[in-house]
């Protein structure tokens, strides 16, 4: 685990590039992440994928099925891919501030 | 490379170049294009072992000093004897005699292992290779019986971290796919010490890979699955389920959960549920129609089948294993039937029989055969006019090879799918899918890298044969791998080559084939996007 700079603070970062102080997530930091993951800069169905995510995440402690996410917010898989290249799981999630989806998934 | 030379510091190993790589069918046949595998960093080959082949499938931190290295060995051997001990390796101790004393050493299982053939035979990957190095660490360290006759002999071996370090990577180089034990006709199980050896790791040690073991077995039992799905979000995520059956079939289907006293309790790999809740909502669809009495359970543990403790730790394996069969006897079910996924087969309903006695012993089975005596019964109506397109079939290692449920899947396909075609070899002759034994979930690092162009290219091989006459990508095909792990693996294996668009070859489970054909369903339910 390495320590990185992300919106202006000292945050760890597991070996594939994912937060592992959630708390310390916000705006500046996913704009960061976002540069990595080549989905900057950020337009608005970036912040839609992006809220989405964190506001699920926050209220069940794990990312919401892929299906779920592109129903909730009307942006179909394909879109997803174009505005975060890494694709939802490891591109939208690891923007959003989520840890690393785990299991058979 | 000689068995010995696993002991030596030399740097790196083996170098997987990409001229090596076993090549593949029209339109990979150019080497050139083959995508290039991912190095890991100088940072990371700086903090972690990586000196067998540069790939990093555990990433285990360098020892800090001289003493710790040796510590590390001595506990290697503390924990290579309890491994041979009855009282500590009761569960697997006989086979694992068996395979150590038998192999005659006679290669014939060299061209079953996916990884040794596509890695262009490299000499680390050889099937009997991995046996051979702990044969001989045992014969030397544990039966005394070194000194100048294993030198006269060639057969001397010498134990350091440096050899303990590569075992344990190369532990993880080999899907227990078992398809050696198959060929072998001394029926030595190679797939077997690949286990055991992990297993050295993992109970004596604390050194596993994070997705197994601290992101896997411990979370399931913490949480209640790998995925980190609480009861909490299954409910949100049945809920979800519900809406998408009405939307699909215009009818109101329950997905029953906590159903006391229901004939069967369904189980599903909970990655189904984020990745392919298409799969699960089949699954509804179908027992629906069919008038079947059955639930799933939102107890810690009960609604998550998987149990990776199967591919590295039986202590982890046990723990799981009771917990399913706790909850069935809590609802008072009749049986647990396992959904679309390998593992599980094996964990829950072969494996866990060394565990659960008495009360635990729960019938346990595969829900294969319920669909295939279904469909072949005509309890629900079916136009195999609706999968007018080809469709292979992926054999799963747990499910065919080692559990032999062949047949069912089979009969399902030859009925609901007009144009169904074997991929050879097929059957319990099968090619894992190269994500076998947690490998299709360890995406950390470059190892992803080499689950897609190495353990996998055999797989990949395998189903652009299948579908040699219709390889256009205009014409859509469907891989059906009913088996979440292998899904996975598929996914990741078809984006590394970018087989969907280049070849029109999607993937999918077995269930969702079924309810694509069901008459009662007006909409076709295979949504080619989401495969």
């Amino acid at each position: 685990m390495a320590k990185v700079t992300l919106g202006g603070m000292e945050i760890e970062i597991d070996e594939d590039g994912f937060i592992q102080e959630p708390d310390k997530w916000n705006k500046e930091v996913a704009e960061d992440l976002a540069k990595v993951e080549q989905a900057y800069p950020m337009g608005e169905d970036h912040w839609k994928l992006v809220n989405y995510l964190r506001d699920y995440y926050l209220k069940y402690e794990i990312a919401p099925p892929i299906r779920m996410l592109v129903k909730q917010t009307g942006i179909d898989l394909k879109t997803i891919y174009q505005l975060f290249p890494g694709g939802p799981a490891k591109g939208a999630c690891k923007v959003a501030g989520l840890p690393k989806p785990t299991g058979c998934v | 490379m000689k068995i010995e030379d696993i002991s030596k510091k030399t740097g790196q190993l083996v170098r997987i170049e990409p001229e090596d790589l076993m090549p593949l069918p029209y339109p990979y046949d150019d080497p050139a294009n083959d995508p290039v595998m991912k190095e890991v960093t100088q940072d990371q080959k700086d903090r972690y072992e990586a000196s067998l082949d540069g790939i990093l499938a555990i990433g285990i931190p360098k020892p800090a000093s001289r003493e710790e290295e040796e510590r590390l060995v001595r506990q290697f051997l503390s924990g290579l004897e309890k491994l041979l001990s009855q009282e500590n390796n009761w569960t697997f101790l006989q086979p694992l005699l068996h395979s150590l004393d038998y192999c005659v050493k006679c290669q014939i299982c060299n061209d079953s292992c996916p990884a040794y053939i596509a890695s262009g035979k490299k000499e680390i990957y050889r099937p009997t290779y991995r046996p051979e190095i702990l044969r001989r660490i045992i014969n030397k360290y544990i039966k005394k019986r070194g000194g100048l006759l294993s030198r006269l002999t060639g057969s001397d071996i010498e134990l350091n971290w440096t050899l303990v370090a590569r075992l344990a990577e190369l532990a993880y180089r080999c899907t227990i796919c078992r398809k050696c034990a198959q060929v072998c006709p001394l029926g030595v199980d190679n797939g077997l010490i690949s286990h055991e050896i992990r297993k050295i790791f993992s109970q004596e040690m604390g050194i596993a890979p994070r997705e197994l073991h601290e992101m896997g077995t411990v979370q399931q039992l913490k949480a209640g699955s790998s995925t980190g799905i609480t009861p909490k979000a299954l409910g949100n995520i049945v809920e979800f389920m519900e809406e998408e059956l009405e939307e699909k079939t215009g009818k109101k289907i329950k997905i029953p959960v906590d159903k006391e006293g229901a004939d069967i309790l369904l189980i599903h790999n909970a990655g189904e549920f984020l990745s392919w809740p298409e799969n699960t909502e089949a699954f509804a669809i179908i027992f629906d129609a069919a008038g079947i009495s059955w639930t799933l359970a939102s107890d810690l543990v009960g609604y998550d089948a998987v149990n990776y403790g199967v591919w590295y730790d039986d202590i982890q394996l046990a723990r799981i294993a009771v917990k399913h069969a706790e909850i069935a006897r809590k609802l008072k079910v009749k049986k647990i039937n396992v959904g679309e996924c390998g593992h599980a087969h094996k964990a829950m309903i072969v494996v866990a029989d060394r565990v659960l006695t008495g009360e635990l012993n729960v019938p346990r089975e595969s829900a294969i055969p319920i669909l295939a005596d279904l469909v072949l019964r005509d309890r629900i109506r079916l136009d195999p006019g609706r999968n007018d397109f080809p469709v292979t079939l992926h054999d799963p290692c747990n499910m065919v090879r080692l559990m032999g449920i062949v047949e069912p899947q089979r009969q399902i396909l030859r009925k609901i799918c007009l144009q169904f075609r074997e991929m050879e070899p097929r059957g319990v002759d099968n090619y894992c899918c190269g994500g076998g034994s947690g490998f299709a979930i360890m995406q950390s690092m470059n190892f992803p890298d080499w689950r897609s162009a190495v353990s996998g290219r055999i797989k990949l091989k395998q189903v652009l044969d299948a579908f040699r006459d219709v390889i256009s990508p205009d014409i859509r095909k469907y891989v059906c791998a009913p088996c979440s792990n292998c899904k996975g693996q598929f996914r990741d294996l078809f984006n590394y080559y970018n087989v969907n668009e280049k070849c029109g070859i999607f993937y999918g489970g077995l269930v969702e084939l079924v309810v694509n054909a069901m008459v009662d369903v007006e909409k076709p339910f295979i949504d080619w996007e989401w495969h």
